[in-house]
């Protein structure tokens, strides 16, 4: 899919996530992975806590 | 390079930012959106665009990048411009989630 | 050689410009969707489909919003993701 040479990816472990930003953001990659890492913390610490269910339950778009 | 809006790269995006732009979205309803941009998001593509009401108040709209089929370029930013959207810009970072 | 040596030269300072644009463009996007947690939203989605929501977060990835009170045509509900792809755009006021 197009979002895969761009898209940093969510699940790997902590280093090759790191060389993988390195690569994409160069000098300011650690200023952007702790930007994103303060966000995800935040989206899956809400999820936790309310518990979010998907509306609408089946996608609009297939 | 305009059919795949969301496979070009960052140096192609700067170009449009700070700008006047049209956005054509390839859906059938909400085709057209007009605003300064304010940024284009490199993972998903989305555009950010911005339009300012009345004083001190400005509406944002966010793209969708995977939506976006075309954007053109209705007009350049001068520096007033250029300054407002900036400040735009700082007023975001009055958010608590500095690293 | 020489030559290749420059040629790589221009390639790492094209790299760069190309790294330093990435992380502007990322840093202002994420800038943008920190500022409208707590903020009333609306979703423009396919189908048409326009819903009100106070938007909490999103993930990195940009494939869910995390949104409360989400007026939906059928009532509120209080808590949800909404999928990214189901969205075409979405405003807030700053």
């Amino acid at each position: 899919s197009w979002r895969s040479s761009v898209a940093p990816p969510s699940e790997r472990p902590g280093e090759r996530r790191g060389a993988e930003m390195k690569k994409l953001y160069g000098n300011d990659a650690a200023k952007i992975l702790a930007m994103e890492t303060a966000m995800q913390l935040t989206f899956d610490r809400n999820c936790d806590l309310k518990q979010p269910k998907y509306w609408p339950v089946i996608p609009l778009k297939l | 390079m305009q059919r795949t809006w969301s496979l070009s790269g960052p140096l192609d995006w700067m170009r449009y930012i700070n700008k006047y732009v049209e956005v054509k979205a390839g859906t059938s309803e909400e085709r057209e959106h007009c605003g300064w941009l304010l940024t284009v998001d490199p993972v998903s593509a989305s555009l950010v665009l911005v339009n300012f009401g009345e004083v001190g108040r400005a509406s944002v709209r966010v793209v969708m990048g995977h939506v976006v089929e075309k954007v053109e370029v209705l007009q350049e930013g001068d520096q007033e411009m250029v300054d407002r959207l900036q400040a735009i810009l700082i007023q975001t970072q009055s958010s608590d989630l500095d690293p | 050689s020489i030559s290749s040596s420059a040629v790589s030269d221009a390639d790492s300072e094209e790299l760069q410009r190309e790294q330093h644009a990435r992380s502007v463009l990322r840093e202002r996007f994420l800038r943008c969707l920190l500022a409208m947690a707590n903020k009333k939203v609306h979703f423009h989605m396919f189908e048409k489909v326009k819903v009100e929501a106070t938007f909490g977060a999103s993930d990195i990835d940009v494939l869910n919003f995390q949104v409360s009170d989400l007026h939906t045509p059928i009532g509120v509900q209080k808590e949800a993701l909404i999928r990214c792809q189901d969205v075409i755009s979405l405003t807030f006021d700053l």
